[in-house]
């Protein structure tokens, strides 16, 4: 379908169209008297040209990429119900952040678990500390206990009223705002209910980035492998039903919008690449990279990859277009990209914290330690242990135990796991695929040899992450062999998975694409399915 | 579009097959404890080690132990139960692999010199309090066992998670190779105990499991209206949300690759 829109990758000079032919344009240079009118006027034309370009935009959104991400909204609620309250990683911290800027209107200034007292008094009611790592307790199981819990809670509500504590925000204290002013919203509709009103709510808002998640999903497959329209929908509906992803989604954690940013990242990239950079195009990732940066510190991450694929879009467009052209449409995508970068360091400066906030201490804890232990460690992370590399990980595989296995089946505080069994069956599911999605390849190899810098881009999103999550696993290392890596880190890549779906569905040829593309999509939903009853059985069973 | 149709339906017939099947079975249920709650850390040991716990009970039909060993990437764990000495040989005495020899060693040398009833291996990267291990089960229960445990290979710290006890209940540990290894104990062995095996300062928290009676569905509302408590708005209509929303979801999605392969 986008096919035969295809443009040839050429790149339209972003002023090709004249200034005056706008609605508005031309009054700027009106005189005094009627200038603050003029801009007024000039504004409201603006926004309903932004407006009505926004409604043109999704309604080119084919109506199968809206039921993807319909699909993967209401697969993260149904998670929603289905997680306890506070039993998935860092829930608690998170949803203490989101209490403390509703409450305060600033960021956190304590990394400490004293939590606000409403929010203790609902971890202490729901034994949350009894329940999460240890899979010998469920959750509360009799009506007293609710009925203790609502009386306690409602009595929480009217007791605080509008003096509510304010705790510290935990281990989320380090991570930038913007994911928890948006959970604010839902925090602040549900506060007359109490906390497990707010938490309910503020799931649902994280179920949306689910939805966003497969919505770019399913646009990022359609501009990267557009022959196949088929593969699009299976790619956007197996990232729909993905367990993973509805876990986190369907719980208040910041990593849920991250994908979301991530897979739109990759779709915008993706789009430029075909058809050019634009000043729009180039705006869209700059304000994109802007809320990443904002949205969880793991983008940092993704950063490389981007800045890689900018450079090379521009370079691109500078031997077309000339190298002033291809300043000026890059420019100010670049400044709106590194805003928040900025303005963060600068409130830092002004503050006389450290420059980078929190994450300074992490950086100098690792100047501090064996550049060449940390390589060989994040190595060891994802790759066979090379000779000459001292064992990390003893006669743990990690790519095995931690990845692929975390992956398969290990939800909550990772604490609940499907039957072993099921990494076999997965392994052989999983090298179907790779082995379908490498025929794909090969077949179209000299078509993915021209398009190199653009494989290189995501591979270099992928390595930063992947290096990123290594690093930051190092500063807990030897204490703990792998006590921050967690499948969920590698969730922003999930485009990438759709991408080898896809791949898969046309490795499988013209005849059996679709049926191949079916049956993905029926193991991804019988994965979804017994993930969400292992959940069941372990804190309510 | 024909063949995306039959696999999709011959997929979803499959999965409703295997829901029917699995929700059949009988999930695990706790055949007893040694009532120790696993509230405090009695030791943290690096790299390898094992140890031994006497006086504990092993149910009829125990598919599993679980044992309150804390890490963040837990590698392999053998598990030895060894009878009294006027005990029942069950399982047989060979050592099937080395994490399961070094647990029998381990059960030598802790002094539990019956047979060995039953044996097991977890697998490894388990993380979090409890390291769950199945055994092949016994049809009737014995008393006074010593389980003993081993691991090695691991590059952190494996704690162990009980209760404080008196000196001659509580269980036996040794750091470094597991006891009743050629090498001897820790490495440079531990002060004080011969072989390198030392007592904890207390009990290490054991559970015993075995398969329920009850099937999944025969449970099915209890575990609704367990569901729908600790909630903003609780209620049975949890369960009933939860299975309509995959319910539309999967039929939404049938429909969809039916649609887009055509």
């Amino acid at each position: 379908m986008s096919a035969r829109r295809r443009t040839g990758g050429r790149a339209r000079p972003a002023t090709a169209r004249p200034a005056t032919a706008r609605p508005g344009a031309g009054r700027a240079g009106a005189g005094p008297p009627g200038a603050g009118r003029a801009g007024a006027g000039r504004v409201g034309v603006a926004t309903r040209d932004v407006a009505r370009r926004v409604r043109q935009a999704l309604a080119r959104v084919p109506t199968a990429a809206w039921l993807c991400a319909l699909v993967a909204c209401v697969n993260a609620v149904s998670w929603s119900l289905v997680t306890p309250p506070f039993q998935v990683p860092d829930e608690q911290a998170h949803f203490a952040y989101v209490e403390e800027l509703a409450r305060t209107q600033r960021l956190p200034s304590s990394s400490t678990q004293d939590y606000a007292p409403d929010e203790v008094l609902a971890l202490e009611e729901l034994e949350v500390g009894r329940v999460s790592f240890q899979p010998e307790h469920g959750t509360i199981a009799s009506r007293a206990q609710q009925r203790k819990l609502a009386r306690d809670i409602a009595r929480a509500v009217s007791a605080f009223g509008s003096s509510r504590g304010v705790g510290a925000a935990g281990d989320a204290a380090s991570e930038p705002p913007l994911y928890y002013a948006l959970e604010a919203i839902p925090y602040e509709l549900g506060a007359g209910g109490g906390v497990l009103d707010q938490l309910a709510l503020m799931r649902l808002l994280s179920a949306v980035f689910a939805g966003l998640t497969a919505l770019f999903a399913f646009l990022f497959v359609r501009e990267a492998l557009p022959a196949s329209r088929v593969s699009w929908t299976v790619a956007g509906l197996a990232v729909a039903v993905m367990p993973a992803l509805g876990s986190i989604s369907g719980a208040v954690n910041p990593e849920a919008m991250l994908c979301a940013v991530a897979a739109a990242l990759f779709y915008c990239l993706a789009r430029a690449f075909r058809r050019g950079l634009t000043r729009r195009g180039a705006l869209a990732i700059g304000a994109l990279t802007a809320v990443g940066f904002l949205t969880k510190l793991n983008f940092l991450g993704l950063a490389p990859g981007v800045a890689l694929g900018l450079a090379l879009l521009s370079g691109r467009m500078g031997r077309e277009a000339g190298a002033r052209h291809a300043v000026r449409v890059l420019a100010p995508g670049l400044a709106l990209a590194a805003s928040p970068v900025c303005v963060y360091v600068a409130i830092n400066v002004l503050s006389h914290h450290h420059t980078l906030g929190f994450s300074s201490g992490a950086l100098a804890a690792t100047y501090k330690r064996s550049l060449a232990g940390e390589a060989s460690y994040i190595w060891q992370l994802y790759l066979p242990r090379l000779p000459g590399m001292g064992v990390d990980f003893g006669d743990i595989s990690p790519l095995r135990d931690l990845w692929f296995r975390g992956l398969v089946g290990e939800y909550g505080f990772e604490d609940t796991f499907l039957p072993r069994w099921v990494d076999t069956v997965a392994a052989v599911a999983v090298a179907a695929i790779l082995a379908l999605a490498a025929r794909a390849a090969f077949v179209r190899a000299r078509a993915l040899a021209r398009r190199a810098g653009e494989l290189a881009v995501y591979a270099a999103m992928a390595v930063g992450l992947l290096v990123l999550v290594g690093a930051s696993s190092y500063l807990s290392f030897p204490a703990e062999a792998a006590g921050f890596p967690e499948p969920r880190y590698v969730l922003p890549l999930v485009a990438l998975l759709a991408a080898a779906l896809a791949l898969a569905v046309r490795g499988a040829g013209r005849r059996w694409g679709a049926a191949a593309g079916a049956l993905i999509v029926v193991l991804f939903i019988a994965h979804d399915v017994f993930s969400q009853l292992q959940v069941i059985a372990r804190y309510y069973g | 579009m024909r063949a995306a149709g039959i696999v999709l339906i011959a997929g979803l017939l499959a999965l409703a097959a295997a829901l029917v099947l699995v929700l059949s079975g009988s999930p695990a249920v706790l055949a007893g404890t040694n009532g120790i709650e696993p509230a405090a850390r009695l030791a943290a040991v690096p790299g390898s080690g094992s140890g031994c716990q006497a006086r504990e009970t092993l149910p009829a039909h125990t598919t599993a132990i679980r044992l309150s060993l804390e890490a963040s990437s837990g590698p392999r764990v053998a598990i030895a139960v060894r009878a009294p000495a006027a005990g029942t040989a069950g399982a047989g005495g060979t050592a099937g692999s080395a994490g399961a020899a070094a647990a029998v060693r381990a059960a030598g040398t802790a002094g539990a010199v019956g047979p060995i009833v039953a044996r097991g291996q977890s697998a490894p990267g388990w993380l979090a309090k409890v390291v769950t291990v199945p055994l092949a089960p016994l049809d009737r229960a014995v008393r006074d066992v010593t389980v003993c445990f081993a691991f090695r290979g691991a590059n952190e710290r494996i704690s162990f998670l009980g209760a404080p006890s008196a000196r001659r209940v509580a269980a036996s540990y040794s750091a470094g190779r597991p006891v009743g290894s050629p090498a001897g104990g820790a490495a440079g062995g531990l002060p004080g105990s011969p072989g390198g095996v030392r007592a904890l300062p207390g009990r290490i928290a054991i559970e015993y499991l075995r398969a329920g009676s009850r099937s999944w569905w025969s449970l099915a509302s209890s575990t609704a209206r367990r569901m729908g408590l600790g909630r903003a708005w609780a209620g049975t209509w949890v369960a009933i949300a939860v299975a309509c929303l995959m319910a539309s979801a999967i039929a939404a999605g049938a429909w969809l690759i039916v649609r887009e392969s055509r």
